[in-house]
């Protein structure tokens, strides 16, 4: 059986730019900042995914077929995010993936974007943002921009195999992650996490429209949580609440 | 030289065991009781997102509720095993309103059910709505 897994081009990739990946995850966090992202700037869809390992879906927009796992782009800016939970087997290969078209495309870093389940979400009023960072310089540039940085920890899940994939291809890469409900649509942990974003690399992003639209996106991203929930299980995910021990 | 390979633990070997069990219950349940839309039109109810949790104290039942009128949340023991939320919205939904213009009907509340299986006090229930979060804490039976 084939288990391809490749990143079809529709339109000119730029070199030099930054990546974000938003794919579902913790509170979908990822996939709402980068997906509004992708709006607010008008990104146009470049390439997109087509793999074995991914359920045999399209979604439709405005009545036309689109593959679910996308690629959005300007000349600054290429955007991943996925319409679909991805399949916990598939994860691998599509980051791998993922990150080796980067580093093809000559991306000066990437960015991903996600949640940081937190217990106690409800209490929280404004979700704090964390960074880690594929290497020390990049580390110290995020530590001096203000940004507080994820010290100790576990990652699971997509934003830990770009990191993973990044380190060992020397890639600089970036993980933001805001303090999110672990299974509830986040659209107020993904209008923090773009502020930092849009601070940190000075891209201009009003996410007024995002906050004013949360009750909107709460509704409509209920399905889609529901099935990266049963995805997170598959994946232990909640291994993120975990303490490491480095002794 | 080649290295001893060591025996896994008799708890090692266990975990093992469970999480394959977990995984074939997981696959069991999904073929067995294929899941339904997250809508009924006939009862013109959208399924809001929930969840449970057992302390050693408390019974605590969580539910994601945007768009609602929070006097109008209604928590209920539909049996000693089984708690129901409802409550309306502010506005009715279409399926228009989602983009969705193959469907036909619209939504008034949001309901959610939550299985239990220890006993609880549905009579001390504690109830607190914020930023359309809501959360109900029963205390454990002894």
């Amino acid at each position: 059986m084939s288990e391809s897994v490749e990143i079809v081009e529709k339109k000119t990739v730029p070199s030099e730019a930054t990546m974000i990946i938003g794919l579902p995850d913790v509170g979908l966090v990822g996939l709402i900042a980068t997906s509004y992202l992708i709006s607010e700037l008008n990104l146009e869809e470049i390439a997109y995914m087509d793999s074995d390992l991914l359920p045999p879906v399209v979604v439709l927009h405005k009545g036309l077929p689109h593959a679910p796992l996308r690629i959005y782009g300007n000349q600054n800016l290429i955007a991943v995010i996925s319409e679909l939970a991805v399949p916990v087997p598939a994860i691998y290969p599509i980051m791998r993936e993922i990150v080796d078209w980067g580093q093809a495309k000559k991306v000066k870093r990437i960015v991903s974007i996600g949640g940081i389940p937190v217990e106690s979400r409800q209490t929280i009023t404004e979700p704090k943002v964390f960074g880690a960072a594929s290497n020390q310089e990049l580390l110290d540039m995020l530590n001096k921009s203000g940004l507080s940085i994820m010290n100790e920890g576990y990652m699971v899940g997509p934003q830990a195999l770009s990191m993973r994939y990044s380190v060992s291809k020397k890639m600089s890469a970036i993980a933001l992650l805001a303090q999110s409900f672990y299974n509830y649509p986040d659209p107020e942990a993904a209008a923090m996490v773009l502020k930092e974003f849009s601070r940190i690399f000075e891209i201009k992003v009003d996410v007024s429209k995002l906050l004013e639209k949360g009750e909107e996106i709460r509704l409509k991203a209920r399905d889609i949580m529901k099935r990266t929930q049963q995805e997170m299980n598959r994946m232990k995910k909640s291994q993120e609440y975990d303490l490491p021990l480095y002794v | 030289m080649s290295k001893k390979r060591e025996k896994p633990s008799t708890f090692d070997t266990m975990e093992k065991y469970l999480e394959e069990i977990e995984a074939l219950a997981d696959e069991l349940m999904e073929s067995t009781f294929p899941e339904g839309p997250s809508w009924n039109t006939e009862t013109c109810c959208l399924q809001a997102l929930s969840n449970v949790f057992v302390t050693s104290r408390e019974v605590i039942v969580t539910a994601d509720l945007p768009n609602i009128e929070p006097e109008t949340v209604k928590v209920e023991a539909v049996d000693e095993n089984l708690i129901e939320i409802t409550a309306k919205m502010k506005k009715k939904v279409r399926f228009a309103d989602l983009g969705i213009y193959h469907r036909q009907g619209e939504f008034s509340f949001l309901r959610c059910q939550g299985r239990v299986h220890v006993a609880f006090d549905a009579e001390k229930m504690k109830i607190s709505c914020k930023g359309g979060i809501l959360e109900v804490r029963f205390p454990r039976k002894k």
